[in-house]
């Protein structure tokens, strides 16, 4: 009979262990999705969506009211040009919610959902694109979904481009052509009108981060196989630039003829694409996944170590800021601010000020 | 000087074939205790194994469970062998006539009947833990797979970043990850389901075949290593068979709920038990059908 019971607990303890495995919609699964209009910052973490006002770092609304098992957000939430919210949940029931923020419940303080497309297969783990009043929403499973915002309130069906891999970067436009970047190593570009397929080239690295267009006209992107590729947007034809040291995670970002951006092992990079010469190279304090932040005379960037750097043009630390906890969210600009999204500490979210000063931070109640 | 040892008496054989085992008993605990203290390095090694026979079989990562589990198996054989040997042994006490009279006697002395147990232990050289360890020891294996599977598919940005920092020098991680998590009709890092052309409320994923597989696979095992057994009252016997029962439909609800990888690893398991019982002429094959085990 002992036995028996000492069997019973064993198979239980098992079954507890196994069970306490399983990933739930709680904060710290991934990183933050972070993005501001003029008035708002909209922060997804976890189980909520977080709008919080830009003066004072005070929540004005969450979605959903109650923490709701199947949903879970990481992605960065898209403004459309009509004021909804849009972000894709990360949780079991896949779902694409857009929120109103014009419509919020009296009692529970949450937005009501104008619409939720919930034909997808996986996670949500990229912001739409918005174009044409059309988004272009890439999913974990591997398709691209187009749904068309023109009849506005119900958004139950979408054109499907099947493409490989999972798909977690922001697709990238230049009004003709829609590029999509996927963690199968590839980078497709798609006709904005007729969904066709117009190439499809392999770079031999997964491609978590956006591609970037160049002023030269030419399509940018970085990659897992530590390298910075150069493509023609037209044809597809396509040749490294610069060998980084380590994976480009994020989406290099453009200012002028310079290009910046960074790799896992901590290194920035600043890269002329007309002279396709490496101007200059530093090493913070960290690895660094979050895309560098131009502002008028510097950039910003976030390091897992926790701090925000300002580097002028030349490649010096103007100033630095430990936030604390670890940064893997790129920042955002908001008028004055600076929001910085970091994970593992009390507050969410942090807004400094132009010299880097923190302002305020914004710890969610209840 | 005289020798004081000579005055011991001399150990016999079967009690140091017991001491044997109790060494062995104690070296899987121990190693359970390392498992544990080291639980993170552990996983970082499944993971970089179950990766490198990704590799080598061409990118199949349902391939590189099965042979994983394979080799999980070839790794605790002696293990799986020693708890088989300890319960044909605990099943052949509960069928000695001595043993049963001495139950019969003392039935209503406990302590008595205890001290009478241990001293048959003894006696045949059963080490009592002989056959529960070696079990527990599929606990942190099942456990560990499960967690090497999810962070070898790292289904979230941050989990890619730390899979990426796990990852031992001699694997070429960038060409190599993410992994492809697609294996004939399932999505090895999601519970399976075949799509039906109806919602049914309890099954979010559709038809669960594979949970079902894993259950059948489970029972055929339990019931094919179940000892026959003339004593009615053997407690063995009706553990077993509460075991056939309990442990599919254990299994068979971790399949439905867990990512479907675990499910390969359980049917493949089951399989090479299966082969391993049969090979050592221990599979008691009239078990599965109803009634014939009883005449």
């Amino acid at each position: 009979m002992r036995k028996k019971f000492v069997l019973v607990i064993m198979i239980l303890l098992g079954a507890v262990l196994l069970t306490a495995c399983a990933g739930g919609a709680v904060r710290g699964t991934s990183w933050p999705g972070l993005t501001a209009d003029g008035t708002t910052a909209y922060l997804a973490d976890g189980p909520f969506v977080y709008a919080v006002n830009l003066k004072d770092g005070k929540e004005v609304w969450r979605y959903p009211a109650e923490r709701n098992a199947k949903l879970a957000f990481y992605s960065t939430p898209l403004v459309t040009p009509d004021g909804l919210v849009v972000v894709g949940s990360a949780g079991s029931d896949y779902s694409l919610i857009a929120l109103d923020p014009t419509d919020i419940n009296g009692t529970t303080n949450a937005p009501a959902e104008a619409w939720r497309f919930t034909g997808a297969r996986d996670h949500w783990r990229a912001a739409p694109l918005a174009l044409n009043n059309k988004l272009y929403a890439p999913n974990s499973d591997g398709s691209l979904y187009i749904l068309d915002l023109q009849d506005g309130q119900s958004v139950k069906k979408a054109e499907v481009v099947n493409l490989d891999g999972r798909l977690w970067a922001q697709p990238t436009t230049d009004g003709e052509r829609v590029y999509v970047t996927s963690l199968d190593h590839s980078v497709i570009a798609i006709d904005a009108n007729t969904y066709a397929i117009l190439w499809h080239e392999d770079l031999g690295g997964a491609l978590p981060g956006s591609a970037v267009l160049g002023e030269d006209g030419a399509l940018y992107v970085g990659s897992l196989a530590s390298q910075l590729e150069r493509f023609d947007p037209a044809s597809g034809k396509h040749q490294p630039v610069l060998d980084a040291a380590n994976w480009v995670w994020s989406t290099p970002s453009l200012d002028g003829d310079t290009l910046y951006f960074s790799d896992v092992d901590g290194n920035f990079y600043s890269f002329d694409v007309a002279t396709r010469k490496l101007n200059w190279k530093v090493q913070p304090d960290g690895p660094i996944t979050a895309s560098p932040l131009i502002q008028n005379d510097h950039v910003l960037l976030a390091t897992e170590s926790g701090s925000v750097f300002a580097v002028d043009r030349e490649g010096k630390v103007l100033w630095s800021q430990a936030i604390g906890g670890k940064i893997y969210t790129t920042p955002v600009a908001a008028g004055d601010l600076i929001l910085v999204a970091p994970l593992e500490t009390e507050f969410y979210l942090a807004a400094l000020d132009p010299n880097g000063r923190q302002v305020w931070t914004f710890a969610p109640g209840g | 000087m005289k020798n004081k040892s000579t005055n011991l008496p001399a150990q016999s054989p079967v009690s140091a074939e017991m001491s044997a085992g109790m060494l062995k008993t104690v070296g899987i605990a121990a190693l359970l205790g390392l498992i544990v203290w080291r639980w993170n390095d552990f996983i970082t090694i499944f993971v970089n194994v179950l990766i490198w026979i990704y590799d080598i079989v061409g990118n199949n990562f349902g391939l590189a469970i099965i042979l994983f589990t394979i080799l999980i198996r070839i790794i605790t054989w002696p293990l799986n062998a020693q708890q088989m040997k300890g319960a044909a042994a605990m099943q052949e006490l509960q069928n000695d006539k001595e043993w049963q009279a001495v139950q019969k006697k003392y039935a209503k002395d406990k302590e008595k009947l205890a001290q009478e147990q241990m001293r048959f232990y003894k006696e045949k050289g059963i080490n009592p833990f002989g056959s529960c360890l070696p079990t527990l020891i599929q606990f942190p294996i099942i456990i560990a797979l499960y967690q090497s599977i999810t962070r070898a598919l790292a289904s979230t940005p941050l989990d890619l970043l730390k899979l990426s920092r796990s990852l031992y020098s001699f694997l070429d991680v960038s060409s190599l990850i993410p992994l492809k998590s697609k294996f004939l009709w399932m999505n090895l890092g999601q519970p399976e389901g075949i799509p039906m052309p109806f919602d049914v409320s309890f099954l979010p994923h559709g038809f669960p075949l594979l949970a079902l597989i894993v259950a059948l696979t489970t029972y055929v095992q339990a019931k094919l290593t179940m000892p026959a057994s003339p004593n009615p009252g053997d407690q063995t016997a009706a553990m077993s068979g509460m075991m056939s029962v309990y442990m599919p439909l254990m299994l068979g609800y971790f399949a439905l709920t867990f990512p479907s990888g675990l499910a390969v690893y359980f049917i493949t398991s089951n399989i090479l038990g299966i082969v391993q019982y049969a090979m050592q002429g221990k599979a008691n094959w009239r078990n599965l059908i109803p009634g014939a085990a009883k005449k």
